[in-house]
């Protein structure tokens, strides 16, 4: 074998490569210390890039971010005290706001290489000790560059989000016998577009085939665990976990998904830990707001009221604050008796976030607990029908847990029943935590025989109701069966059963009282509510059909 | 208290010394640059380079390094390292004739062709190594690795002297270049050290030169 054939084998780098386009090619160089942002602009200038850019923090380069695509983000790990390179990279992966065909590369000084490299879910595309020679620095961009352009047209349907586009892109690559790294990076991209498409079994698949290319691979073991968790395997990702850990200590982004297995597991004290250990070797604001939210449902609530001030303070003044954190330590605060500290954070700490949307009405619900508990009981009621009116029509499950233990705790003890009913109806994917946070709020308030009817969201009563309507419908009594249905989804206005039994009342109704047109309305709004909330349903189109036949459409 | 401060001073000074390298490093690009902009820039290179070793040697036995072990394409590595070697774009200066630098891909035994280490401090150590090489070669320094199993051994062969005098020339007491010897293969046996069970060798190699041998176990 000649040696270029050898070279192209083992992965070296292929002549074509030295014909990178840099002046193509644009940059930004994100670093805080002057001298070494020009330094570093001087050597992609040389390198022949003409278009770079530079910032001195994380928000100049978020805006320099969202008005441009750049080919290539340099940026320092030690951005300022408050946000790391790395907070920024999660912000931006989370927040969406990279283009897929973005290369980041993390500078970082030897002291702090360590702790960055390759520990966390969001790893950026390569590592540089900075500074470094031009020699180096070209020879870097040029592999990075290289790799990009083989993945080019995965990446260009990923930023357009067509993601069975994606996974018939890298089929077509693989078959093209790209070498290790090549074929790794491209079946990395396919199993992203098959995890977003919900495609779990395939997802497996492909790391299964990553793992044959290359063993031992953190990120594939990472991904297919992930995939359990998705399938509902929680036994199977804890058993993965705990095994990428023993092997990746430093490994973040295995306990942070560990601690969410033994959540659905209701091991709380283990996720508890995990999440304690993940902030040790990473701090952020993000695992320690983790931290205390975990904290507080375990009853800890030193560690909670500690870890939301942790957050607050790593987060203050950057664009990963969160207003939730002072929400976060002032119910710690209301429910450790210390109502006055609770009081000044939300109206004087806080001050900047107002009362806008879900903040606000939580913000008020909190107030009015800490001022029932001052004895102020007059202000606490007050507080609570402000929270009543600035919710509104919202479903957000989290503010209603708030909003309900407030209630309860304000005296209206049917208001506080109902709202936490319903968190429970809305909780969709966090069901676990908003159980627990129910469970805790109703033991807190003395409310534990009630517990059982308001964590199942009211289901056993709907069904009794759906149960007597259908009898009453049997026999033609169709007002007196539908009353029935409406307390039923007064309980609960999104309980399918509810929904299908009142479409069918209708339809019968129709068929057999007449075309009155109020039934007429309320059929078409059953319908339409069905529609939206089961999309493409078999039962629902039956029922539309069978609709158009009495209607004689 | 004290251990601080100097660890920031000292660590300031290597930032320096590297922002200064960057900036000599641009001012080579300009075609009139005279012969001392580029004795400049070399000497500035030498002494980061022997700073940085420095450093590392002193952490390796005040606290031991802490490798950071990452997948790495050994063909890759091996490339870069030669492409972007000081020494051999340095060579020219200790001799008056450029010595090559090469990746002797046709000697490259691959398995596999991936394995873990920490590339900063192979880098580091592999390049004193070539340093080395470049002072004592007549005209080529060939750099490849071995992989067998869990075993990767990387080798820089020059065509120089032979090892019967490197004893001797380690013990030169002249200038800067005993110094830097001694220093480089401190430094490689302290990086082999931190990957667990490594080996450094330098033998005589027939018809002249000699070779150098870094082998790290474990790399898997």
């Amino acid at each position: 074998m000649s040696a270029q054939g050898l070279n192209v084998l083992l992965g070296g780098k292929p002549p074509e490569m030295e014909y990178v386009q840099f002046h193509k090619l644009s940059a930004l160089v994100i670093d805080d210390i002057s001298s070494m942002r020009h330094a570093i602009r001087a050597q992609l200038q040389s390198i022949g890039m003409n278009q770079v850019s530079v910032a001195t923090n994380a928000d100049e380069a978020l805006e320099k971010i969202k008005t441009s695509n750049f080919d290539l983000i340099l940026c320092d790990y030690n951005l300022n005290k408050v946000s790391s390179g790395q907070h920024f990279l999660e912000y931006l992966r989370t927040e969406k706001l990279l283009d897929a065909t973005s290369i980041f590369v993390m500078l970082t000084a030897e002291a702090e290489y360590s702790f960055v490299a390759n520990a966390v879910e969001f790893a950026p595309d390569d590592y540089l000790l900075k500074p470094c020679s031009e020699n180096k620095l070209r020879s870097r961009l040029v592999r990075l560059i290289d790799r990009r352009a083989f993945l080019m047209p995965a990446l260009l349907a990923l930023n357009e989000r067509k993601f069975e586009q994606v996974i018939a892109i890298c089929d077509k690559l693989l078959t093209l016998s790209p070498d290790e790294r090549r074929r790794m990076d491209v079946l990395k991209r396919k199993a992203e577009a098959q995890f977003v498409l919900g495609q779990y079994a395939e997802v497996l698949e492909t790391y299964a085939q990553a793992a044959a290319t290359r063993s031992d691979v953190p990120w594939v073991a990472l991904g297919a665990a992930r995939a359990h968790f998705e399938l509902k395997k929680y036994a199977e990702v804890a058993d993965r976990a705990a095994i990428l850990i023993e092997k990746h200590p430093n490994y973040v982004a295995a306990y942070e998904l560990l601690a969410n297995a033994r959540l659905e597991m209701d091991e709380e004290e283990a996720a508890y830990e995990l999440l304690q250990r993940s902030s040790d070797i990473l701090p952020s604001a993000k695992r320690f707001r983790s931290v205390a939210q975990s904290a507080y449902l375990l009853g800890k609530l030193e560690e909670a009221k500690s870890n939301a001030e942790a957050a607050i303070r790593l987060s203050n003044g950057s664009m990963v604050e969160r207003s939730g954190d002072y929400l976060s330590l002032s119910q710690a605060q209301v429910d450790m008796g210390d109502h006055a500290a609770a009081i000044q954070t939300l109206e004087k700490n806080a001050r900047k976030y107002g009362e806008e949307g879900i903040y606000g009405v939580a913000k008020c619900a909190i107030l009015a607990q800490a001022y029932v508990a001052s004895g102020d009981k007059e202000r606490g009621s007050k507080l609570m029908a402000r929270a009543v009116s600035l919710m509104g029509a919202r479903k957000n499950s989290f503010v209603m847990t708030v909003m309900g233990k407030a209630a309860l705790k304000v005296g209206d003890v049917a208001l506080g029943l109902k709202l936490l009913t319903q968190s429970v109806q809305f909780s969709g994917k966090s069901e676990k935590r908003i159980a627990r946070h129910v469970r805790k709020s109703m033991l807190d308030t003395g409310h534990q025989d009630k517990v059982e009817d308001v964590i199942d969201g009211g289901r056993k009563r709907i069904l009794l109701l759906v149960e007597e309507a259908t009898r009453l419908m049997r026999s033609a009594h169709f007002s007196e069966a539908h009353e029935k249905l409406l307390s039923a989804l007064d309980i609960h206005s999104e309980n399918l059963e509810a929904l299908l039994s009142a479409a069918q009342l209708h339809l019968l109704w129709l068929k057999q009282g007449g075309l009155d047109a109020e039934v007429l309305a309320r059929t078409k709004l059953y319908l339409s509510t069905l529609d939206r909330l089961l999309p493409s349903n078999q039962k629902v189109m039956n029922f539309y059909r069978y609709f158009n036949e009495i209607v004689g459409a | 208290m004290e251990r601080v401060l100097s660890a920031l001073v000292i660590h300031d000074i290597k930032n320096a010394l590297a922002l200064l390298e960057i900036d000599l490093e641009q001012l080579n690009h300009h075609a009139d640059i005279p012969p001392e902009g580029r004795h400049a820039y070399h000497r500035c290179i030498e002494l980061k380079n022997r700073l940085v070793s420095f450093l590392t040697l002193y952490k390796h036995e005040q606290s031991g390094l802490q490798p950071v072990a990452v997948e790495v394409s050994l063909a890759e590595f091996v490339e870069d390292l030669v492409g972007n070697s000081s020494s051999a774009m340095m060579s020219e200066s200790h001799h008056g004739h450029p010595i090559t630098v090469r990746a002797a891909t046709e000697r490259m035994s691959p398995e596999g062709g991936f394995a873990q280490f920490d590339e900063n401090l192979l880098e580091l150590a592999l390049e004193s190594a070539i340093n080395n090489a470049v002072r004592y070669a007549h005209h080529t320094v060939e750099v490849w690795f071995e992989q067998s199993g869990d075993k990767v051994v990387f080798r820089v062969a020059d065509d120089g002297v032979g090892v019967g005098l490197v004893d001797e020339r380690m013990q030169r007491k002249t200038a800067d270049t005993s110094a830097s010897t001694g220093l480089g293969l401190a430094l490689c046996k302290a990086v082999a050290d931190a990957h667990g069970s490594g080996a450094v060798s330098l033998e005589n190699v027939q018809g002249g030169g000699t070779l150098f041998s870094m082998t790290l176990c474990n790399a898997s």
